[in-house]
């Protein structure tokens, strides 16, 4: 599955998630055929699930939003592995992506 | 007229500083110019901030950011008519005022939401809006980037609301501050 545009592309490999470019949608509406691809690879029962946002540049507070939704959907599956991968190179990452844990605190982040 | 949280200005009159307006146009466009006008004062600015050794990428990504959110606001708020964006920086202190109309009815809304995201710590809000906004699926989120920009960025938020000139309107201006490494 692949969500590709001029400013961002979403795509998975299996169960990982890559993000790439810039995701600067005007809302929850906007975002959504982003969630259902995430979905769609939750629903095919992973053994892991990896959110890969080391090319992401750039997400609003709309996206990181969905990030947070796609999260608490996570914690359902208690027994599923997370992990979400970010860059040191790109600010938001760092300051943001911690407020996943406080949501579900499978989640583990690795930003290198 | 009716104010929030923290208007003060304290950059001087000769500091590093820009004025923009937004002209009022369809939302694609809008959302466009909002994209493009971000990504010029972050550039600018964090190159001015760079000059004194500073870390040019974090100050970019930061002035990047709270301008994107507090525009994604005006143009999604706003009754037809411009945005005006005043920057300015002094001694790695970087404020931002986004002015624009809104209906009245909007307004005292918001202002509602700003009492309530200015209460409590903002990172406990943050979590306990994104866990509302989750069970309730037609929650718009409202709030969540102001409370990631004071909780996520430390930015320092106020909001001044007045009767617009044509008196048919409210004019806000919401303030902004960051202090940039």
């Amino acid at each position: 599955m692949e969500i590709k545009t001029g400013e961002y592309n979403v795509w998975n490999e299996g169960s990982t998630i890559h993000y790439e470019g810039t995701l600067r949608l005007s809302g929850t509406d906007a975002y959504q055929p982003i969630l259902e691809l995430m979905q769609a690879v939750l629903a095919e029962k992973p053994q892991n699930m990896v959110l890969d946002l080391t090319q992401l540049e750039f997400l609003n507070s709309s996206g990181i939003n969905l990030l947070a939704k796609f999260t608490i959907e996570l914690r359902k599956h208690p027994e599923l592995p997370v992990k979400v991968l970010g860059s040191t190179r790109i600010p938001w990452q760092s300051k943001s992506l911690p407020n996943l844990q406080k949501l579900h605190k499978g989640v583990e982040l690795v930003i290198t | 007229m009716k104010q929030f949280g923290d208007i003060a200005r304290h950059n001087p009159a000769g500091a590093f500083a820009m004025r923009l307006v937004i002209s009022d146009g369809p939302l694609g466009v809008s959302w466009q110019h909002a994209s493009e006008t971000c990504e010029f004062l972050g550039d600018a600015f964090a190159l001015h901030h760079a000059k004194s050794g500073a870390d040019y990428n974090e100050a970019r990504h930061a002035i990047v950011y709270l301008v994107n959110e507090l525009l994604e606001n005006a143009i999604k708020f706003r009754v037809p008519g411009a945005i005006r964006v005043d920057c300015s920086l002094a001694s790695g202190n970087f404020e931002l005022t986004v002015s624009n109309d809104t209906a009245e009815d909007v307004a005292l809304r918001f202002q509602s939401l700003i009492e309530e995201i200015t209460s409590r710590d903002p990172g406990e809000l943050l979590i306990e809006r994104i866990e509302a906004n989750a069970a309730d699926e037609t929650s718009s989120a409202s709030g969540l980037g102001l409370l990631t920009l004071m909780n996520d960025y430390g930015a320092r938020l106020g909001w001044d609301f007045r009767t617009s000139t044509s008196g048919a309107a409210v004019t806000l201006s919401t303030h902004a501050a960051l202090t940039l490494n």
